[in-house]
């Protein structure tokens, strides 16, 4: 009996540790991310794969504030009369993290990985680039299958791979013929780059634990943190116990809307909220019906209650107009743009073929489970429906499996809920993701529109390399796009962080917002002061 | 000899059952219509590299030799691929097991010490105000939710009373011991960390007691009602009147055999908390083998899935058999080998 | 003469006035049995007692949402604005379907499987069944109705046919036991030698001698499958919004812990409410019939 006495003691003394593990003076910057992070350039395409490869590997070129593109690997680069040839001019003083130089040879194993996996940004340059030379051992040329204007913007997603190092890790047998399985078991939780930081850790489903890079070419300011993490978690609860105890630096993006006056209210915290060129879709099956009939889905669109949306559901965000986020260069501002209007909707469905048979019909609107603020604007959208009669069903779906039955037309839903944005900062990028019949089996397009004419329209203008003329084709475009009424622009995104203002200095937060997906989690323009970190801690 | 000879026996039925359940649980994951190659490479992988793979992953062939290659493979510790993380099943369990089976264990401790405890009180001071009070608690614990009580301790001890951590295995701060066994209390303890063993520790209340709470008012109640029986037995009046210690009765005379049907169904209960974990570890952000389990089988990751019913058909067949082993070394009537049950 | 005033019956009836008598003497059966009286009403009569029957539906108010309990909303409002108290109600509806409809599925081929089992003892036909059984008890039914709901559309359907599909094994194992020593009694070898048909002697004499068993896991397995149906859904797995489902409900309001607690907590609470009065009901017929073995 005593035993059990002493073991229960035991038990409840350890209530009595409950303060350790906090304060040290580590520059570490922590960023909370929803799983998956894949780390491997050819597989991952997300929003955290994305800001893991910009701070793990390096690009030809980089991307400035306002979307153009400034010399990085390459010094310099010409392209031939017809838009054809690409040749880049490489520095010699790059070094991969094993210490090795980064050489052409590198470049085209990247290019050539990634052309052949084709997930992640594969679908860049598939179909595009058609053979990469080695010039010399520093001098890359692409050889394009047609022209296309914003190449150059492209290549901020064509991360550099150690060639050496990743051929050294190849797993046989593969999918891959002689190249195996391509090194990417390897690349799942290694980097193979030169980027500002390196792979210290990675432990799947919870944390990636990255290390500045000593020998980074570049000078790095000595502010810059000398750890960064990204936690794996969205836990609304977890995120607000983690900020209050300055466990995290930077929040992510997916709190609901309870959760930000909260995180707001916790001292030395604020949120930095800024359009990074995000708009929030509704995707609508085009060849399933009864969403197959235009005037079915122009109904939904005049139902839809767009105010609402941007005034309760996500404050601070405003209705979409089109495809097209408007910061983005391309974007179409006189485009037609839907408001709720009950009246013009029940017009509409009247002059639909499945007028008669309302009551049997049900359409299936899919959520991301991860984002629980979209599940508001699925009972919204089902509620606005039934207004005028139409069945609703809500699924709520985790975003793994949303990938995977929009990878075939007989199981994408009526309805996906998805936020996207464009690789590349020009409105081509959102139109041939979103819309060209390439992008149909990915979780970019539920639209399913497989529609030759607009495939046409959309190689035309991206093949077009004088700029004036491409944008004029992109708003030709987006004014086909949005007569199809293929979807429910609903609203552009305002992107929220909450970021401990009191001791890290972000760039994003004071405006300078990168358009590019990822670039403002570079690390290396952060800066992170453990002392005052402290200070908050010790006050 | 005869314990061998038993836990030989019980072992050929075992491996009977996990033969139909590995049958069992195939069929269910190849319900689903569907390419998993395809899904596997993405869509925009080349078509000859979706062959490759399915070749080299037998999709090719009838359902009877799929099953054949996913049994002899798993036979070998290779269970294919996981679509989500993305490297091989096997892999992903060795990581996150140890830290479901380290929240069991620690749980399944608080289970049998205080469900015994609280029922020998009960039973001992029987119509009492002490036994009402654990009366009533067992009621609750049976009947409430495990999920229940884990957002209710998470409310009342995570965030009004701030006594323990919300979420995780260790604090920001706490560097994590080298992995020995992959239990990191374990692990701590071994390397002499005794930081981070208390910070494990103290991470592990909150999710453990959710866990243990429900088999605990199972344990109390049955413990309590054989110890009320068992006092009123004439062999305790007799022992008693042979001038045996008190402390000595109680032990020896009446705790012992009356944990027989306790430890019976401890087996049960530590089944039920194993499956209740697949809601708490979802609740504490525990990342664990459940963890893992509930998001495969939300994500329909059917490697993963099947691979996790296995592993825990597994795990139950090895507790059932101490189960008994130990309920036999209570009770020196029941003779290994015959049948237990009904 | 009128069918009460039949000498069986009769004697039925007093039996049943007996054991009536006993079970409300039993303080604890009681409160079991106000509880489920009471979440049966509420659910019945969901449509009149809830303040706003509609919010159970397609409905959302935003400018209504997350308020904490007060005289309008007993139980507050989500984050949607509506109110918890109301779908509460319409929650115990989809709590005892679920329930009901499960063992109503569940029994019949459980315990016709355990007869058969239970009678052919020691031939082929004891082994089938047995082992097949003992194959779905290897692993929680919680673990394989999950298991299988993966596969499927979640919906409240789809998770009854799961929970179904794991459950009858128990019926089967506690029939098996019964049967298999009921069927060496006198009275049983007796009608085997009268020449009585093999449907007689399992139907007519030895099931009426598991009745009693087979009741009160009944009314105790009514708690566990609503458990574990809340349980389908509080992972997702089972009813979609926006069915006032409680696991759903559980779920959702746990992403707005600690500030919105009210969104959680009293579906929780509705839960815990409802199960244990099907325990509490079990728990006295066990003590009623005096069994053991359930």
């Amino acid at each position: 009996m005593r035993k059990l006495i002493f073991l229960a003691f035991l038990c409840l003394s350890i209530v009595g540790f409950g303060a350790i593990g906090l304060a040290d003076g580590d520059r570490v910057l922590r960023v909370s991310f929803s799983w998956p992070t894949y780390i491997d350039p050819a597989v991952g395409s997300d929003y955290s794969s994305s800001a893991s490869f910009v701070n793990l590997y390096d690009t030809l070129v980089y991307p400035d504030v306002d979307g153009s593109p400034l010399p990085h690997v390459a010094r310099s680069w010409e392209t031939s009369e017809d838009g054809l040839v690409w040749t880049f001019h490489l520095r010699d003083d790059v070094l991969f993290h094993d210490g090795t130089p980064l050489t052409a040879e590198d470049v085209k194993f990247s290019m050539d990985r990634i052309t052949t996996i084709g997930e992640g940004y594969g679908f860049l340059f598939v179909g595009r680039v058609q053979k990469t030379e080695v010039v010399d051992d520093y001098t890359v040329r692409f050889h394009l299958s047609q022209p296309f204007g914003p190449f150059l913007t492209t290549l901020y997603r064509l991360y550099i791979l150690n060639k050496d190092l990743v051929e050294a890790n190849i797993k046989r047998p593969g999918p891959y013929g002689d190249m195996g399985d391509y090194g990417k078991e390897f690349l799942l939780t290694h980097d193979a780059g030169s980027g500002p930081y390196m792979v210290k850790e990675f432990r799947v489903e919870e944390e990636l634990v990255m290390v500045k890079n000593p020998n980074y070419w570049l000078p790095l300011d000595p502010e810059t943190p000398d750890e960064v993490r990204f936690i794996g978690t969205t836990e609304p609860a977890t995120i607000r116990t983690m900020m209050a105890r300055r466990e995290l630096e930077i929040s992510d993006q997916w709190q609901p809307q309870e959760a930000w006056q909260a995180l707001d209210a916790i001292e030395g915290v604020d949120i930095a909220s800024f359009y990074a060129g995000t708009e929030f879709y509704l995707m609508i099956n085009t060849k399933k019906p009864p969403t197959d009939d235009v005037h079915f889905r122009r109904a939904m669109a005049w139902a839809m209650d767009y105010q609402t949306v941007v005034d309760h559901i996500f404050p601070g965000s405003i209705q979409a107009r089109g495809p097209i986020p408007q910061n983005i260069p391309g974007a179409d501002p006189n485009v037609f743009q839907f408001q709720r209007d009950l009246d013009k909707a029940r017009e509409e469905l009247k002059k639909s073929k499945y007028y008669d048979q309302l009551d049997q019909l049900e359409v299936e609107f899919h959520w991301i489970a991860e984002v629980p603020d979209e599940e508001k604007v699925a009972l919204l959208f089902m509620a606005n429906m039934a207004e005028i009669g139409i069945n609703v069903k809500v699924v709520k779906v985790p975003w793994m499996s949303v990938v995977e039955e929009m990878a075939q037309l007989e199981t994408s839903p009526h309805i996906v809920s998805v936020f996207d944005s464009s690789h590349y900062p020009e409105a081509g990028s959102l139109l041939e993701s979103r819309y060209h019949s390439s992008s149909a089996p990915t979780w970019e397009q539920n639209e399913w529109l497989l529609d030759p004419t607009l495939d046409a329209m959309i190689e035309d203008a991206l093949a077009t390399v004088d700029r004036k003329e491409r944008f004029a084709k992109y708003a030709e475009i987006q004014e086909y796009i949005v007569d199809l009424c293929p979807t429910i622009f609903l609203f552009e995104q305002v992107e929220k962080h909450a970021y401990q203002s009191a001791y890290v200095d972000w760039p994003t937060a004071r405006g300078e917002v990168n358009p590019v997906m990822g670039y403002n989690m570079a690390a290396r323009f952060i800066k992170v002061y453990p002392e005052k970190r402290q200070e908050l801690l010790g006050g | 000899m005869k314990v061998l000879k038993f836990v030989a026996k019980r072992l050929l039925m075992s491996i009977f059952v996990l033969f139909g359940l590995s049958i069992l649980i195939f069929l269910v994951s190849r319900v689903l219509p569907g390419d998993p190659v395809r899904m596997a490479l993405g869509p925009r992988a080349p078509e000859w590299a979706v062959q490759n793979m399915r070749e080299q992953m037998h999709l090719d062939k009838p359902l009877y030799v799929q099953y054949y290659y996913w049994l002899s493979g798993a036979l070998h510790g290779d269970l294919g691929q996981s679509l989500f993380t993305r490297r091989p099943v096997m892999d992903d369990i060795k990581e996150f097991l140890p830290a479901t089976m380290e929240l069991a264990l620690f749980a399944g401790l608080i289970m049998a010490i205080f469900g015994i405890l609280l029922g020998a009180v009960a039973g001992r001071y029987s119509n009492t105000w002490v036994d009402n009070t654990v009366r009533i608690f067992s009621y609750v614990g049976v009947v409430t939710p495990s999920f229940v009580f884990a957002i209710l301790f998470l409310l009342l001890f995570g965030y009004l009373l701030r006594w323990f951590p919300t979420a995780g295995r260790l604090s920001a701060g706490i560097p994590r011991p080298p992995a020995i066994t992959g239990m990191v209390t374990l692990d701590a303890l071994i390397t002499g960390n005794w930081a981070a063993l208390g910070d494990a520790l103290w991470h592990m209340v909150l999710p453990a007691v959710s866990l243990a709470l429900g088999g605990m008012a199972q344990e109390a109640r049955i413990t309590r009602s054989t110890i009320s029986d068992n006092l009123r037995k004439d062999y305790i009046g007799a022992a008693r009147g042979f001038g045996v210690p008190e402390r000595l009765v109680m032990l020896k005379y009446l705790l012992k055999p009356s944990l027989i049907p306790t430890a019976s169904i401890l087996g049960l209960d530590f089944a039920s908390l194993l499956a209740n974990a697949f809601l708490v570890e979802l609740i504490f952000n525990w990342p664990g083998f459940s963890r893992y389990g509930i998001n495969a089988m939300l994500r329909k990751d059917l490697n993963a899935v099947s691979a996790v019913v296995m592993v825990l058909g597994i795990v139950f067949v090895i507790v059932n058999i101490l189960v008994d082993l130990v309920v036999a070394g209570l009770d020196p009537r029941i003779r290994l080998g015959a049948e237990r049950g009904k | 003469m009128a069918f009460w005033k039949r000498p069986g019956f009769q004697r039925r009836w007093d039996s049943v006035k007996r054991g009536w008598y006993k079970f409300s003497k039993n303080p604890v059966s009681v409160v079991g049995l106000f509880f489920v009286l009471l979440v049966s009403f509420l659910a019945a009569f969901a449509p009149y007692v809830a303040p706003y029957p509609e919010h159970a539906g397609r409905f959302v108010n935003f400018s209504e949402a997350s308020q904490p309990p007060s005289l309008k909303h007993p139980f507050g409002t989500d984050v949607f604005g509506r109110d918890i108290l109301s779908r509460v109600f319409f929650g115990f509806r989809y709590s005892l379907m679920m329930g009901v409809v499960v063992l109503l599925l569940v029994v019949p081929p459980g315990v016709v499987l355990g007869l058969l089992a239970g009678y052919y003892r020691g031939t082929w036909i004891d082994t089938v069944i047995m082992r097949i059984t003992d194959v779905f008890l290897a692993v929680p039914p919680l673990i394989l109705a999950l298991a299988v709901c993966s596969v499927l559309t979640p919906s409240v359907f789809n998770a009854m046919m799961a929970v179904s599909l794991m459950w009858w094994p128990w019926y089967t194992r506690l029939v098996y036991g019964l049967a298999s020593s009921i069927r060496n009694e006198f009275f049983v070898q007796a009608a085997e030698v009268a020449g009585a048909s093999r449907s007689h002697i399992l139907f007519r004499e030895i099931l009426p001698n598991c009745v009693s068993s087979i009741f009160t896991k009944m009314s105790l397995d009514m708690g566990w499958v609503i458990l574990i149906g809340s349980s389908l859904s509080f992972v997702g797995l089972g009813a979609q919004p926006p069915t006032p489902d409680l696991g759903t409900m559980v779920a959702d309001g746990a992403k707005y812990l600690p500030d919105q607690w009210w969104i959680a907590v009293f579906p929780a609470l509705a839960i815990m409410i409802t199960v244990l009065g099907f325990n509490l009901i079990g728990d006295g017929l066990r003590d009623l019939f005096a069994l053991e073995e359930v």
